[in-house]
């Protein structure tokens, strides 16, 4: 995985299960979601890496109004999740009860997952560790 | 719609329109909302201003705000003694589905709608880390709503003229939990229009001028995992921090404020990142009556996004609007008591664009 990294690539990683995030190649901070320069030290240099996959819960929202594209999937949950490698990223909660909102807690540890959804798109996910 | 907010907004100032020597207009997304772009020039043809130079400004729900701080940036030159800015969103000619698209694409749309997280959904983000963190309740921001409405009850412009008791703010209809239907701003259709002048040309159309005395503009991330903290706004923050530097004023000295209130909880999380409160505080200002339209600092007196609606690129105007009545004592049924300084917060999107102004009347 030599080559310069795209958005592209990157997204189709996810569909097929195999999430790596950006690193840059001058501080080598762990880059998630990814931009086009290093939001640590300004590097536009990036590379792939493979991440732990552990992470912790920094917040969630459970949506019941989604759009049509994810209507048949509500209620669901969507958190954001920070990284051991510290990048956060926005991912569906898997694992967890949507009928029992007060039970899910910040600063759960959660791992890396996928899910399939009805909409046909696999989306990236965590539940809990 | 828009004609009508320039007309007043020219007529009540003694403002001959042939005075006018440019145009700013905030619109959103008029291309998914009434399929049409280029809308400055197009709006005053409706206006009767036609030949002037006119720019539509866009940040969002912020659209209106950037508008009048490129209005400001103008006088400010010196290119120009009079200008007019305008705001104006048409928002129920498509479906709700429809509308709902249109402002989603004021959020990122790869890595947070790309999961199916929606507009609501992002304030729901923040409303559940302000909750955990500091123990603010779905009651809490159940009674933002109510004081929104109780205030818009005595505005004649308001959407929504009707008190609504706790007990309905808090019908358990969740749009995204913890955030239910009473939480949110509505879909609505507005414009509103102001003329800003130099200081010489201001006295010669009032005894009464406002003066806009600081202004602030500030920028974060679109997506919301790219900020260290969900339970501040940091570019509301930031931009505060400007205008009041450039107002030479404190958040002690702010008589009033008009604020960004798209959901209950962005009023509650402003009213910490202008100052007013410490973080976490500003759930137990709601609860204690200090935001009241009696309280000692009035928040959304007229009664905010939520009651007033939220038509997107008119609500930074308005705003301004709302705070130049509050000043000058003409907000009738809902004037504050003491109206020297008030300021106006207009945040665009999930807050990746935020303007603050501070506003004084002349002779205060």
């Amino acid at each position: 995985m030599s080559e310069q990294p795209t958005l592209e690539a990157y997204k189709k990683n996810i569909q097929e299960g195999k999430y790596k995030a950006f690193r840059c190649t001058k501080c080598k901070a762990v880059i998630a979601p990814p931009l086009g320069t290093c939001y640590n030290c300004g590097n536009t240099k990036m590379e792939w890496t493979t991440v732990s996959g552990k992470g912790k819960l920094v917040s969630f929202t459970i949506i019941y109004i989604a759009p049509d594209e994810f209507a048949a999937e509500a209620p669901y949950i969507v958190g954001i999740v920070e990284l051991e490698e510290k990048a956060r990223v926005t991912a569906r909660l898997i694992g967890f009860d949507p009928n029992k909102p007060e039970a899910i807690k910040v600063g759960t540890p959660l791992k890396l997952d996928y899910e399939k959804g009805k909409s046909g798109k696999t989306y990236l996910a965590f539940r809990p560790a | 719609m828009f004609a009508e907010a320039v007309d007043k907004a020219t007529t009540q100032a003694n403002i001959p329109k042939k005075e006018i020597e440019a145009v700013f207009v905030g619109t959103f997304n008029p291309e998914m909302l009434i399929h049409q772009g280029h809308t400055a020039p197009l709006l005053l043809d409706y206006a009767g201003l036609r030949g002037l130079p006119a720019t539509r400004h866009e940040a969002a729900c912020a659209s209106g705000a950037v508008a009048l701080r490129a209005g400001i940036m103008a006088i400010e030159s010196g290119l120009y003694d009079t200008v007019l800015v305008a705001g104006v969103e048409k928002m129920t000619s498509v479906s709700t589905n429809k509308a709902t698209e249109a402002l989603a694409a004021a959020a990122d749309d790869e890595f947070e709608s790309g999961v199916g997280l929606t507009f609501p959904g992002v304030f729901a983000l923040a409303a559940v880390a302000h909750m955990q963190k500091y123990g603010t309740t779905q009651e809490d921001m159940a009674r933002v709503a109510v004081k929104a409405h109780k205030n818009a009850a005595s505005n004649p412009l308001a959407q929504f003229q009707k008190e609504i008791t706790l007990e309905k703010a808090m019908t358990p209809k969740y749009v995204a939990w913890p955030l239910k239907l009473y939480d949110c701003s509505p879909i609505s259709d507005g414009a509103a229009a102001l003329v800003l002048a130099s200081d010489k040309k201001a006295k010669q159309y009032t005894d009464t001028p406002v003066r806009i005395v600081g202004s602030g503009q500030a920028s974060a991330s679109m997506d919301l995992s790219n900020r260290t903290d969900l339970t501040t706004f940091e570019a509301s923050v930031l931009a505060s921090k400007i205008a009041y530097k450039m107002a030479q004023v404190t958040p002690k000295d702010i008589d009033f404020a008009v604020v960004h209130d798209c959901f209950t909880i962005a009023e509650i999380i402003a009213t910490e990142d202008l100052g007013f409160f410490k973080p976490g505080e500003g759930a137990k200002a709601v609860r204690e009556g200090t935001t009241a339209k009696d309280g000692s600092k009035p928040i959304n007196p007229t009664g905010g996004l939520k009651a007033v609606g939220h038509p997107v690129g008119a609500t930074g105007v308005k705003q301004a609007v709302e705070v130049y009545r509050e000043l000058i004592g003409a907000a009738g049924a809902n004037q504050v008591p003491k109206h020297n300084i008030g300021l106006m917060h207009n945040f665009g999107g999930t807050g990746a664009t935020c303007v603050v102004n501070i506003m004084r009347r002349a002779d205060a």
